[in-house]
């Protein structure tokens, strides 16, 4: 047997505001086709820890590979980086002056260059795959939730990234709105896309996540498959936060 | 030829030169506002320096005064612009520095989670601003920038100052030789009122095509 691939490599990241260390060196691999969990208490530094990945934050110490190529590399044109990470906001910052279609061509169009009408097609497919096809001539404004969301992860997949990010997807969702974007990441999953997911929702985390790793004041406290952190935690620290998660979310999804 | 007849015939060759250089000022002085608040904003340290100094220094002067620096003084260290085209200069200078205070505030107002999936998505700075942000930020500044324009229309009435044969020049002109003040200055009026008139229903009119569903604009 081979080795699984690797398509993110996360070597010892430190970052700090200040005196307030956020991440206190972090290591992890992310492999080909897996889903990986990031979950934590509120200020353990997930969201930092997406952030620096991409050198939206920059990382004071600690390397980051992708797909081989170091993007903390001062040398290394990050723009060129960023176009294989698929990165899906919570607030999904989505253009507001372009329409879902144009949202989603638009990465193609300004960054890669490709034709008007190739994008488009390419962008009408990525809104297929989310379902809104036939909201492609709506802006942001006359969206749902869960719809803008839908059309922020079209925009990512029509990059045709190597891995997805996203940073608590469905957490600035109505409760209603939640399960169709998880659904729309969980056909995603499925279907072997590389993902690395900080979210809170434990269903999905049960259903498709590989691993999961506990942070907690910018280190990785624990990590294992989702189910054994979720249900059976060695550690009193995991064990309460997700008994907490519980009483909030109610029973976990099987 | 009657005083009227004169007059009104004078009027309108004044109004073609009004006409003139506001069909000059206007979009040059839109497009100096724009590129003032980007340099403001996203230039680095001595470019926005320099563009803050600009914007200060028209601001900070009576438009007046800068017609007749622009005109009178700078001949002293040998630039020398006709009549006109002191004026223009003037009008381009102070209405891009107020109207790049517009701009500028429609920039910051942009939500900075645009900028980041921009970034996200692999655009450099320019690609971002010329793509994302410019085109909301525009439509956010329009109705002001529309107020700066009026403003701009009106006081072209001050070339006369340099010597310009404008509408108020004219005016002011054929006062002096038929002391009439009520008739002359009230049809310069009328001109004024409609050219200020029609602006504001063409600005209103590109307001509404640029609307989009979201962003304030055209309601």
């Amino acid at each position: 047997m081979t080795a699984p691939e690797i398509v993110l490599r996360v070597e010892d990241l430190h970052k700090s505001y200040g005196s307030n260390t956020v991440l206190a060196g972090v290591t992890f691999n992310v492999t080909k086709r897996e889903t990986k969990i990031v979950c934590g208490p509120s200020g353990s530094g997930k969201s930092t820890l997406l952030r620096c990945l991409n050198l939206l934050t920059i990382p004071e110490k600690g390397s980051v590979w992708l797909e081989g190529i170091e993007v903390t590399d001062p040398s290394v044109d990050i723009n060129k980086a960023r176009q294989k990470i698929g990165f899906v906001f919570q607030d999904f910052n989505l253009f507001a002056h372009f329409t879902a279609l144009r949202n989603v061509s638009a990465g193609l169009e300004i960054v890669k260059g490709v034709r008007k009408d190739e994008a488009k097609k390419i962008a009408l497919e990525a809104l297929q795959k989310v379902g809104l096809e036939e909201h492609a001539k709506k802006y942001p404004a006359e969206l749902s939730g869960g719809q803008k969301q839908r059309v922020a992860i079209a925009r990512a997949l029509a990059m045709n990234p190597v891995i997805m990010f996203y940073d608590e997807p469905t957490s600035a969702l109505d409760p209603q709105l939640i399960g169709e974007v998880l659904e729309v990441m969980k056909q995603l999953a499925r279907e072997g896309m590389t993902s690395l997911v900080v979210t809170h929702e434990m269903g999905f985390a049960q259903s498709v996540g590989d691993e999961m790793l506990f942070m907690m004041e910018g280190r990785i406290l624990e990590r294992g498959t989702p189910t054994a952190l979720i249900t059976d935690s060695g550690n009193e620290v995991t064990r309460e936060f997700f008994k907490s998660i519980n009483k909030l979310y109610g029973r976990f999804e099987k | 030829m009657s005083f009227w007849e004169s007059f009104l015939s004078a009027l309108s060759e004044g109004s073609i030169i009004t006409l003139e250089m506001l069909a000059l000022a206007i979009p040059v002085s839109m497009i100096l506002g724009v590129v003032l608040a980007v340099a403001r904003v996203y230039g680095k340290k001595p470019v926005s320096a320099i563009a803050a100094g600009i914007v200060g220094t028209f601001r900070g002067l009576p438009l007046i005064v800068t017609l007749l620096i622009l005109f009178f003084a700078l001949p002293k260290v040998g630039v020398y612009l006709t009549p006109f085209w002191a004026a223009v200069t003037g009008f381009i200078l102070c209405s891009g520095a107020y109207q790049s205070e517009y701009v500028r505030g429609a920039i910051r107002s942009i939500d900075v989670g645009q900028s980041l999936a921009a970034q996200s998505l692999g655009m450099n700075r320019r690609k971002e601003v010329l793509h994302i942000i410019l085109p909301q930020a525009f439509r956010r500044a329009l109705p002001g920038v529309t107020n700066e324009i009026i403003y701009l229309i009106l006081y072209s009435s001050l070339a006369y100052v340099v010597g310009v044969s404008e509408i108020f020049g004219v005016a002011k002109h054929f006062n002096s030789l038929n002391f009439r003040p009520m008739e002359i200055f009230s049809t310069a009026a009328v001109f004024y009122l409609l050219m200020a008139t029609v602006a504001y229903a063409g600005f209103r009119r590109l307001e509404s095509r640029l609307k989009i569903p979201g962003l304030d604009v055209g309601r």
